[in-house]
């Protein structure tokens, strides 16, 4: 009985090393020996790019210096790569479902980094990101800003100068460190003057247990090197004259240096109340920085609002919520534009607020980075 | 102990540092499965469920989310939750639909000072797969702390 019982273990145990062996050799196969040869993406109708097949599309097309934003460098968890693939991508994997609404399905978009390259593909991609490269850069400065939030100056070496629009966005490489073996992008609005374009300032509040932002603050250095692309998105200024009202919070003071910078060189002055949120005093920063728009830009008023000074701050500004202080000096906006970074906490709270106020939704500008 | 190939990947996924800085077992060389059953029976003993457990952090969480990181007194005097959001979201370990925000959620025992802290992604993994994260992870939630901080109110109010 015993033997048989062995026997029967030893033939389980040949077939299930067999299978492992096999599952290897594909494995193997298909990274190393599979060559799924030429292949040709066509890009909006227009561009054909001749390449080789067997990677993925977003590696396929950061090879061909097609940079696709992707926030987790391409492992399939965050569902920022997405691209419409019009045609041979093959079935939407179980790898994208989480990602992807019923709608985005059924219009074709995929995680482009889920989608391997295996024959011609036919996708199609938003104008602007073309115009996204890739930078090598070293990072020229550190600065304090509050307790939890530093400002990175990085100098542009290759290229040596960004083009972008205030209010966008770069993401950064956060490399292999300490026990994350893992690389990692991020993304950083830009807070820097758009016309000093041979340099970028990220303004990057540290995230408790953070894969980047720790790298950002314990490991990352002045004179370090750096990786960066961008940029992306299409948070900017409208080109009404409408007046304004923005809300920011913590790093969301970022996209609004860089608006108001744009707005001072190209002598743009519309009315702006910005309202900047912290829970303490201690939460507070720039100060400087905004006195300075002040003097410079005839419209623009800058109101900190802290919720709650801690006992031994001392505070004689607003008080209470940051959309609490907006309700406090409006009775209406009507006619207004509003403008939001921060946390999407406060952006959904601002966004009620304002409606109640009576500004349209459609005049409301948010990246929500949900 | 005997692993399925699907317990193997995602011991190995709940170990690496994919998804979270560290990973989300920390020091701790047990099995997931076994991790889960552990801090199933403390909760037993404690008198708590996983879903009792879940169901109260996302109540405190859903308190102090107005507040928008500023404190609030869950019950007067004694308890008070912040609620504070980050950029960005965060899908599970185990693989299904759906994504986290990246949600930071400290709750204080007023009269003790002590303080227990889950994010959004806690509350999804104690409430679906039971599991509290392995000793030694940033955000591994401790059952005994669970009760001290989030229960020890209620126990004198149902007394
Ligand atoms: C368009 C855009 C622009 C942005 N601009 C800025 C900006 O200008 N400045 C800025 O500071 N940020 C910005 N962000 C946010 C930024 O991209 C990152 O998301 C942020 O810095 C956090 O990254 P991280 O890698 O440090 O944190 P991550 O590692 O991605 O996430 C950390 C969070 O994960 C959770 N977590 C970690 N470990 C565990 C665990 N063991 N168990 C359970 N949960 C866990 C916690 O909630 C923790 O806080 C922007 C985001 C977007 C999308
Ligand atoms: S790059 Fe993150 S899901 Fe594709
Ligand atoms: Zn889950």
């Amino acid at each position: 009985m015993f033997q048989a019982i062995l026997e029967f273990a030893f033939i389980i145990l040949i077939i299930s090393s067999i299978g492992a062996a096999l599952a290897a050799i594909l494995v193997f196969c298909e990274k190393y020996v599979v060559n799924y040869g030429p292949c040709k993406i066509i890009v909006n109708d227009e561009k054909e790019l001749n390449v080789q097949g067997g990677e993925s599309l977003l590696t396929v097309l950061r090879e061909e210096k097609i940079f696709i934003p992707s926030a987790c460098g391409g492992r399939g968890t965050c569902g920022v790569c997405k691209v419409k693939v019009i045609d041979g991508a093959g079935p939407v994997l179980a790898t994208e479902t989480p990602f992807l609404t019923k709608k985005e399905q059924a219009d074709n978009i995929r995680l482009s980094c889920q989608v391997k390259v295996r024959n011609n593909i036919a996708i199609e991609i938003p104008d602007e990101l073309f115009n996204v490269k890739e930078f090598h850069a070293v990072c020229a400065e550190i600065k304090d800003l509050t307790y939890d939030m530093k400002r990175f100056r990085f100098d542009l070496k290759d290229p040596p100068v960004i083009k972008f629009t205030a209010g966008q966005y770069l993401q950064l490489l956060c490399p292999q460190y300490q026990d994350n073996s893992e690389e990692v992008y991020r993304a950083y609005s830009i807070a820097s003057d758009p016309s000093a374009d041979n340099i970028v300032d990220l303004i990057i509040r540290r995230v408790p247990n953070g894969i980047c932002t720790t790298w950002c603050f314990d490991f990352l250095k002045e004179g370090d090197p750096v990786r960066m692309n961008g940029p992306y998105g299409d948070f900017h200024l409208s080109d009404t004259d409408a007046p304004m009202v923005f809300v920011a919070g913590g790093s969301g003071m970022a996209p609004f240096v860089s608006i108001l910078h744009h707005m001072q060189n190209n002598h743009i002055n519309r009315q702006i109340k910005y309202f900047f949120g912290g829970n303490a005093v201690k939460d507070l920063c720039m100060a400087d920085e905004m006195e300075a728009f002040e003097d410079a830009l005839e419209g623009f008023d800058f109101t900190p609002v802290v919720a709650s000074p801690e006992d031994d701050e001392s505070w004689d500004g607003e008080t209470g919520l940051v959309t609490e202080a907006v309700q406090r000096q409006f009775d209406s906006l009507d006619g207004y534009e509003g403008y939001l970074c921060g946390s999407p906490g406060m952006i959904d709270a601002a966004i009620k607020v304002f409606v109640a106020l009576g500004m349209p939704e459609d005049k409301i500008y948010f990246d929500k980075f949900a | 102990m005997k692993q399925s190939p699907q317990e193997k990947k995602l011991e190995e996924i709940l170990r690496s540092t994919k998804l979270v800085a560290g990973g989300f077992m920390g020091t701790d060389t047990r099995h997931p499965a076994e991790v889960v059953d552990d801090d199933c029976s403390r909760l037993e003993k404690l008198g708590l469920t996983a879903a009792r457990v879940a169901a109260r952090m996302r109540e405190l969480t859903e308190l102090a989310i107005p507040r928008l990181g500023g404190w609030i007194e869950a019950e007067p005097g004694k308890l008070r939750v912040k609620s504070e959001d980050f950029k960005g979201s965060l899908v599970c370990p185990w693989p299904h639909q759906g994504a986290y925000g990246k949600r930071i959620t400290i709750a204080e025992r007023m009269d003790i000072g002590k303080q227990l802290v889950w994010t959004d992604l806690n509350i999804h993994m104690i409430e679906t797969h039971g599991f509290f994260e392995g000793k030694g992870a940033f955000f591994r939630v401790e059952p005994a702390e669970v009760a001290q901080i989030l229960f020890e109110g209620l126990k004198t109010a149902q007394m």
